[in-house]
């Protein structure tokens, strides 16, 4: 009680409401004021922020999944299985002549006016005087071009090792030391290029250096390999195993007691051994090594040291008697080795003889390389033949014969069956499709040879970012995880990607099928939506009376606009699929072909279900176009006499065209962009065969992107998004075209 | 009585014109007003200048002509009227006949259909509250990022926007709302979900979780409430807002006491219509916000930990419709009738909310002249 007097008697009359502060008062509440509408500012800004960072997001999200690094192995490589057949092709050329000797080729192009040959660079010497040696897209062979590599038919013979190998296995140590020592006196006797001096020293340098000595430039520790024992293991490729394999006689030759292995794996197989399987103290191969090799080796706790040994170079020959050759072109050299049957095929202005062919035998590793190096690597380089011949080699008989089952070969000849067994087929009660179709086309054939010969499979796919600020990462871990993958950029969108139709495996799926859907049932819809809406929006703002059948109109289609889209696909399956199955499998026009009816699933019930749909939307835009027409327009029409349906079709509805038609467009990109109602009235899950008519079973392209994120393989969600990019194109062109009317009729009414 | 203007015509020549070729250049509408004729108010005013020629109503020549043609298109157009009202009646025939051969079933009851927290087809328990549960949950926190983003970018942009940044703008927010949700979708799963779970932890968020599902929901509503805020706001007389200006209230308090008040029927019908909107959005549910219902026992499990968290998956009813319809339907499986049933009752609460926001319109709106 007391302290409410007390309160009481402290009471002072509050601060009159009303006025304005004054003096220091007046300054704080306006700064207070002016703080508050600061932060508010700033939250509405932010809020707008949000939104557009989200857009951002969302378009960062698709890009990112569309694009990126892959990780491809293939069943069969297909560079490997070309670059055979194109060998196989020039060896069983009758203008061709193939020997394991050199020599022996040497003297032949030298006896031959039409000849052209090639073989190791140490035979060309050894016969220059009877051959004419050609430049290679203008750079002839030396010490000098075949060393910088400016030669394209040469390459770089490496060794390598590390540090802490060296110094640890004292054979290893001392046979590199021997090989820096006395390569150049053996090279050119195994058919290889010597080093120049200056090559040879920055070798012996590396090992110098690995050894931690201190030497003055110029000087050079050979070892002494008498007695020196122990054991060393050098994962070789084929081109540097025999001259591994001279320099381990002549070390065991100058005493050496220890025991060399010399594995001949290839140059990748090699550096794999040497950084990611640690099995080899030495490894040698025909290239540098790369990146990712590096980086495997790096993560071993190895440094590798490269040491030049030699080069290997090609010397390509004619005749001396041929006068029009001196230089050739790669594209030439290719075309002289593969297709051309006479010179003149190559270049006009040559001599119209045919191409002797004078090529080394498949065992030197001589021919490998020069296929490798000139003959073109892409599948669709061969004839078709050719490929043909590819795919019978690598596929069984049985999948042959349904393959050719389904479309012949050649026109001409078959392939998997004998003639008697077509005819028979063909002639009896069930012919194959083959029977009548056209011979398959070399673009068919080659999609068959990646579906079943070379069939790359993507083991593994990275996002966009990933790829590129993580590129070395991603190269050892697929180094490590999938040796036999190759790692390439891959875009998810692609030609074959918009062309091709649905498949199980995610790099030969494509969405053709999906548009084809999409367009068909948004077409039907359209067809179908635009009168009957734009009917409805004239009856609602010319004709109908302000009673209460037309509000309870009015009213409806507004709330229809408001109900969930999932609820017309359940209208959609219940009346369209089910109680109509008559009208919209086709039955009722006897227009279904067997297999092709999806029991009232189809592009029609489909495009039945978005028309209700869309209506409401159509209707609603429609009437504000026709609502924003002048009615002096109406007036003048009637006032000349028109009747009110002529008023309407020639004043009223030209006028409100560009409007309605942006809202139609609008209504209809909504559609294109449905799913729900589609999944519900049963959009086909897994679809490879064209609709071709109303009838047809369809999927969409924004079911084909539910069902793709819906699988857990990170590939199909790289699918998703490369089919979300096509989505949003096809979106974009609809709505460039509403905003294209827009503005139009912008113009038109200003 | 109808008056006719003619332009350029003399009181003379137009008498000459007998009423026959009057009537064949001239259709001549009935009117309500008499006093409206058909050049309107500003004719009649100028009736002394020009010549003007009255015409009596009981001219029967000029009486109106009974046209099958005209007739025969306004009833067409009437039918194409008539379709939405067969869409909804069919809705309601479909929804409701098919929910009661649902009901019907003997292994379905009404009383566990509303109140059960079990919907396991498999072993016949139809409760539809975790399918409720999910719907619910995507909403509310759809709602949390939708209804404060969406009206206060609708207060910015019709207050302090300039013209040059509002056309900047609303084409992005255009852009949103075009996007089809099944985007959304993969957004959702694919950047929505990856955030959550570095944000939060691995361990404390699902892969599919109602969190992810509903702030994309709420993306993907945003331009609704902005676009319906933003007319709720324009209604607004101009009147108003330099009234207060002129007061010395600042932007933000003319904005927050003078003009939101005064649009506030507008947005709050913007803001049920979002909800509605939210509730009934499929896609972006059926793809991030799980497979499942999520079944739940009161007492036995963690009512936030499991019940309410948004963390962990739970179907919704949308979601769950797409995923059972999605596969191969049998036309008589008890999977099917549920569907219609529970689309019953998506359709029930969807139009019970629009007409919620239509009432809210037309009752408490502010009617300024």
């Amino acid at each position: 009680m007391s302290e409410q007097h007390e309160n009481f008697n402290e009471y002072k009359a509050p601060e009159p409401h009303f006025g304005y502060p004054s003096g220091p008062q007046l300054n704080t509440q306006i700064k207070r004021r002016k703080r508050g509408g600061q932060i508010w500012y700033v939250l509405l800004m932010g809020s707008l922020i949000i939104s557009i960072l989200a857009l951002i997001a969302l378009l960062y999200t698709i890009v990112n999944d569309a694009f990126g690094l892959t990780a491809v192995e293939y069943q069969n490589d297909p560079v490997r299985l070309v670059l055979e057949k194109q060998e196989d092709i020039l060896l069983a050329d009758d203008d061709t002549f193939n020997s394991e000797d050199d020599s022996v080729l040497a003297a032949k192009v030298a006896e031959d006016p039409n000849a052209i040959g090639f073989f190791g660079y140490a035979y060309y010497q050894e016969n220059r005087d009877a051959l004419k040696l050609l430049s290679v897209a203008g750079v002839e062979p030396n010490a000098e071009t075949v060393e910088n590599g400016r030669y394209p038919l040469a390459r770089p013979l490496y060794l390598y090792s590390d540090a802490d190998i060296l110094q640890e296995n004292q054979a290893a140590n001392v046979f590199l030391n021997y090989y820096l020592t006395n390569v150049n006196n053996e090279i050119d006797d195994v058919g290889y290029f010597a080093l120049s001096p200056g090559a040879m020293a920055a070798s012996q340098q590396t090992w110098i250096a690995a050894n931690e000595m201190e030497l003055k430039p110029g000087q050079w520790a050979a070892i002494n390999p008498d007695g020196v024992g122990g054991s060393l293991t050098v994962a070789s490729s084929s081109t540097v195993f025999p001259l591994t394999e001279r320099m381990n006689e002549r070390i065991q030759e100058s005493g050496f007691v220890g025991t060399l292995t010399n594995e001949s794996m290839g140059t990748t197989a090699g550096y794999r051994a040497f950084c990611v399987e640690d099995t080899a103290d030495i490894a040698a191969g025909s290239r540098p090594m790369n990146q990712n090799e590096f980086a495997a080796c790096r993560g071993l706790g190895k440094r590798p040291l490269p040491f030049q040994v030699g080069t290997d170079a090609l010397a390509v020959v004619v005749n001396p008697a041929n006068n029009f050759l001196s230089d050739v072109t790669s594209e030439q050299l290719s075309q002289i080795f593969t297709t051309a049957k006479t010179w003149a095929d190559v270049n006009p202005d040559w001599l119209n003889e045919p191409i002797h062919k004078y090529v080394p035998g498949t065992e030197s590793g001589t021919l490998d390389f020069f296929v490798e190096s000139s003959f073109p690597q892409e599948m669709g380089a061969l004839a078709t033949p050719y490929l043909v011949e590819i795919l019978a080699e690598n596929v069984s008989a049985g999948l042959g014969r349904r393959l050719e089952s389904e479309q012949r070969f050649f026109d001409d000849s078959l392939v998997f069956f004998t003639e008697a067994q077509w005819q028979e087929a063909c002639n009896g009660t069930t012919p194959y499709a083959g029977c009548t179709l056209d011979a398959r086309s070399k673009d068919n054939i080659l999609l068959l040879i990646e579906e079943n010969v070379t069939q790359p499979n993507v083991v593994a796919a990275w996002k966009l970012m990933d790829s590129l600020f993580g590129r070395a990462e991603i190269e050892q871990e697929v180094l490590l995880k999938y040796p036999a993958a190759e790692v390439q950029w891959y875009s998810w969108i692609n030609w074959d990607f918009i062309t091709q139709p649905q498949s199980s495996v995610p790099e030969l799926a494509g969405v053709r099928t999906a548009i084809l859907g999409s367009l068909l049932v948004i077409a039907i819809t359209a067809f179908i939506s635009f009168p009957i809406g734009v009917g409805a929006a004239i009856y609602l703002e010319e004709y109908a009376t302000d009673n209460r059948l037309n509000r309870i109109l009015q009213t409806n289609i507004s709330n229809l606009a408001g109900v969930p889209s999932i609820i017309y696909g359940m209208l959609g399956l219940a009346v369209f699929v089910r109680a109509m199955e008559g009208l919209t499998s086709g039955a009722m026009f006897g227009a279904v072909a067997a297999g092709s009816s999806g029991n009232g699933r189809t592009v029609l019930a489909a495009g039945l279900t978005l028309t209700l749909l869309v209506l409401p939307i159509i209707i609603i835009s429609a009437q504000e176009a026709l609502r924003s027409v002048p009615s002096s327009m109406r007036q003048g029409g009637l006032a000349l006499g028109a009747t009110k349906w002529q008023t309407i079709w020639a004043h009223v509805l030209p006028n409100a065209m560009p409007g309605i038609l942006t809202g139609a467009i609008l209504s209809i990109s909504r559609a294109l962009g449905e799913t729900a109602p589609l999944v519900v009235i049963g959009a086909s899950t897994f679809i490879t065969t064209d609709p071709t008519s109303p009838f047809s079973k369809f999927t969409t392209l924004p079911v084909q992107i539910y069902q793709w994120t819906s699988r857990p393989q990170a590939e199909f969600q790289n699918l998703a998004a490369a089919a979300i990019v096509v989505l949003l194109i096809l979106l974009l062109i609809l709505n460039a075209t509403a905003v294209y009317l827009r503005n139009r009729f912008a113009r038109r009414t200003a | 009585m109808l008056r006719i203007f003619v332009p350029g015509w003399t009181a003379e020549r137009l008498a000459r014109h007998s009423t026959q070729s009057v009537e064949r250049e001239l259709e001549v509408q009935e009117v309500k007003d008499p006093n409206l004729g058909i050049g309107r108010n500003n004719m009649l005013t100028q009736s002394s200048a020009p010549p003007m020629v009255t015409v009596t109503h009981q001219d029967s020549s000029l009486a109106k002509k009974h046209r099958i043609g005209e007739t025969i298109i306004q009833l067409f157009l009437f039918a194409c009227g008539a379709i939405s009202i067969l869409t909804t009646i069919g809705i309601v025939v479909v929804l409701l006949s098919t929910a009661l051969q649902f009901f019907a079933l003997p292994e379905v009851s009404l009383i566990e259909f509303f109140t059960g927290t079990h919907w396991q087809p498999a072993i016949g328990h139809f409760g539809i509250m975790p399918l409720v549960l999910g719907t619910v949950m995507v909403s509310l926190i759809a709602m949390i990022v939708a209804l404060p983003i969406g009206l206060l970018t609708a207060i910015y942009l019709s207050e302090y926007a300039s013209e040059k940044a509002r056309n900047i703008l609303k084409p992005i927010l255009e852009v949103l709302a075009g996007i089809p949700t099944v985007v959304y979708g993969y957004f959702a799963l694919q950047f929505m979900t990856h955030f959550l779970r570095q944000f939060f932890g691995e361990g404390n968020v699902q892969i599919f979780n109602v969190a992810s599902a509903g702030i994309v929901v709420g993306i993907l509503i945003i331009p609704l409430v902005t676009s319906l805020s933003e007319d709720a706001i324009h209604a607004v007389p101009d009147s108003l807002r330099q009234g207060a200006l002129a007061l010395g209230a600042t932007r933000w308090e003319t904005a927050r006491q003078i003009i939101v008040p005064a649009a506030l029927s507008g947005i709050a019908a913007a803001f049920v219509v979002a909800i509605s909107r939210a509730i009934g959005e499929t896609m972006v549910v059926a793809i991030a916000a799980g497979a499942g219902p999520r079944n739940f026992e009161f007492g036995q499990d963690a009512l936030f930990g499991f019940i309410l968290n948004p963390f962990v998956a739970a179907e919704t009813m949308t979601g769950h419709m797409v995923r059972i319809s999605g596969g191969d339907l049998s036309y008589e499986s008890v999977e099917y009738y549920s569907i219609f049933a529970i689309g019953l009752v998506l359709f029930a609460m969807t139009f019970a909310l629009n007409l919620v926001a239509r009432r809210i319109v037309t009752k408490y709106r502010e009617v300024y002249e």
